[in-house]
């Protein structure tokens, strides 16, 4: 027999690689079994998404959930459902995006400055923003929510991004910081020497080498405010996926089925984000969140 | 301009921002916190410490904690070590581990909320494959409603929260993990150390300060956790799930309380600041990265 043949630590060896990639199939059951009933459920009837046992694959399938909500139509058995996630999808996109952009202006420059100049009250500006990042977003909802409906601004996509830059700030100036950090100084020097100012060093020089620490930030921002729930369910009236999401209560009012291809269309973008720009992401989360 | 002055120009807007953004929402939170704040425009009046005495001296406030310090305990455990646990494993030379690794990010990617539906969805008698699965390998002897029991409950809101947070702590183990110097590890092997004498040894040191930011952050996310607790239980069955931001959630938005809201709020975000705060000093200048 081959196993004679063999010495006690090869075996030994061959038992722990074997754990090692039985270790590595649970894990990605781990990951994708969750995924699985939710992705299976959309791709069915609701009378089949309710069959006992339930099916492992659709039997039937359809993509009557997926067309219902992307035709914004009333789907059968829920009054507006189609409508109300697309609208909500694209007020989530809305918001990300508008809260990308501030994040970057502000942060951009806020993090070059910490990075290269001392002024008077450098330090402090640099520890506050260290502070606001560790204030939590539930400690201060009570303000934003008095404001807001003073000014009438619930459920306003604008001041939702306002409030949404209190807790993307912080970790943009600290992504970025730590980005330029990194970058030599004789860059921006050298740019100074050939005649440029002090901004055009910043916008034609490092603006451009820095780019990973731009996309790490964006994405990173994005993500954080595509899945923010909490400031959504009190300050909107369902205007962003999120509370859209939670909001299909009383199950047996509309059809399961299209909360579960809802569901998969709200995952689809960050999941996909996070996958193109995996390298840039992992990046920015070690040293802007554990630095 | 001197270049004192074009550093402050630059960080200036992202300073003010967050004073308008956080400061001045933070200082208006405490100032609510001893007042009774009216439903209209009409002027507050300070009642002292009146609020946190209804806070504290409330009941479900007791009950609340109870809970709130299990979930934490279950969720931190669950978050960190099954994160370390893949960690270690995608650091292993395995064939696949690419794949591994972007499979890795899809669960931190999937926002909380999103996490909580697709838990309540895989767990539910009707639609979910799980009561299913364990119903086959007799686990089960009938289909469970677990929502519906006060134990089950808080384990699959811990569960839920837990398989998004484990793929955090995971990629921040794993960035650790990446610059531990190949040499050393070797060295140990070489010297005969087991793997387990190499863990203890080498690898557990080198991510000491790593883990202790991963376990803080951990920790003031599971005080701090609405979303899956929200969306599949609302914080029931009874109150067994109903934590300290589901407490603050109804003192506001139910019993528009924005006073004991406020007083609860302060709480929370002093904690949350706090163990940030102790585990910055007891960081010193340990980088997490020791790059």
């Amino acid at each position: 027999m081959a196993s004679r043949t063999l010495s006690r630590p090869v075996l030994r060896k061959r038992a722990v690689t074997a754990l090692l990639y039985a270790a590595l199939v649970l894990f990605a059951v781990w990951v994708l079994f969750p995924f699985w009933f939710l992705v299976n459920s959309s791709f069915m009837t609701p009378a089949e998404a309710v069959a006992v046992p339930p099916h492992w694959i659709p039997e039937e399938p359809t993509l009557g959930n997926y067309s219902a909500i992307l035709a914004g139509q009333v789907a059968p058995g829920g009054a507006q459902v189609g409508l109300r996630v697309l609208t909500a999808l694209g007020e989530s996109f809305a918001v990300g995006i508008l809260t990308v952009v501030a994040n970057l202006a502000l942060g951009g420059t806020a993090a070059y400055s910490m990075s290269r100049f001392r002024f008077r009250g450098s330090r402090l500006s640099y520890f506050s923003v260290l502070f606001a990042r560790l204030v939590p977003p539930i400690a201060i909802v009570a303000a934003f929510f008095v404001a807001l409906r003073d000014l009438g601004l619930i459920n306003s996509r604008y001041g939702l991004v306002v409030v949404y830059i209190s807790f993307t700030l912080p970790i943009t100036i600290l992504v970025l910081k730590n980005y330029f950090d990194g970058l030599p100084r004789e860059l921006d020097e050298a740019a100074l020497v050939d005649g440029a100012s002090r901004l055009q060093a910043l916008w034609y020089v490092i603006r451009p080498i820095a780019r990973p620490g731009f996309i790490a930030a964006a994405c990173l921002v994005f993500l954080e405010s595509w899945g923010e729930f909490f400031y959504a369910l009190t300050l909107t009236n369902q205007l962003t996926i999120p509370p859209v999401l939670a909001g299909f209560r009383g199950f047996f009012q509309f059809n399961w089925t299209t909360l579960a291809a809802a569901t998969v269309l709200a995952v689809v973008p960050p999941v996909l984000l996070a996958l193109v720009f995996q390298r840039y992401v992992v990046r920015g989360l070690a040293q802007g969140v554990a630095k | 301009m001197s270049d004192r002055q074009f550093g402050l120009v630059l960080a200036l807007p992202a300073i003010i921002s967050l004073v308008l953004v956080v400061g001045i929402p933070g200082i208006q939170t405490l100032i609510y916190s001893f007042q009774r704040v009216p439903l209209s425009d009409d002027p507050a009046t300070f009642v002292g410490t009146d609020n946190y005495g209804k806070v504290l001296g409330d009941e479900s406030f007791v009950e609340s904690l109870v809970v709130t310090l299990q979930y934490t305990a279950g969720y931190v455990l669950l978050a960190t070590v099954l994160g370390l646990l893949f960690a270690l494993l995608l650091d292993q030379p395995l064939r696949g581990r690419g794949i591994a690794r972007a499979l890795l990010i899809i669960p931190w990617a999937t926002p909380v909320i999103i996490a909580g539906v697709m838990w309540k969805w895989l767990i539910d008698p009707q639609v979910g494959g799980l009561n299913a699965v364990l119903f086959e390998i007799g686990v089960i002897e009938d289909y469970k409603p677990f929502l519906a029991d006060r134990e089950w409950a808080l384990v699959f809101t811990i569960l839920a929260a837990a398989w998004h947070q484990a793929s955090f702590s995971a990629l921040l183990f794993l960035a650790s993990l990446q610059t531990l110097p190949n040499e050393i590890v070797e060295a140990a092997k070489v010297d005969g150390a087991t793997a387990w004498q190499r863990f203890r040894g080498v690898v557990f040191p080198w991510i000491r300060p790593m883990l202790l930011v991963v376990v803080v952050i951990n920790v003031i996310y599971g005080v701090l956790q609405f979303d899956t607790v929200w969306v599949m239980t609302q914080g029931g069955p009874g109150d067994a799930t109903t934590l300290l931001p589901i407490l603050l959630y109804r003192q506001l938005f139910i019993f528009s309380d924005i006073g004991a809201g406020s007083a609860l709020a302060v709480m929370l975000g002093v904690v949350a600041v706090l163990v940030s705060s102790i585990a910055l000093i007891l960081l010193g200048r340990d980088d997490p990265l020791q790059a």
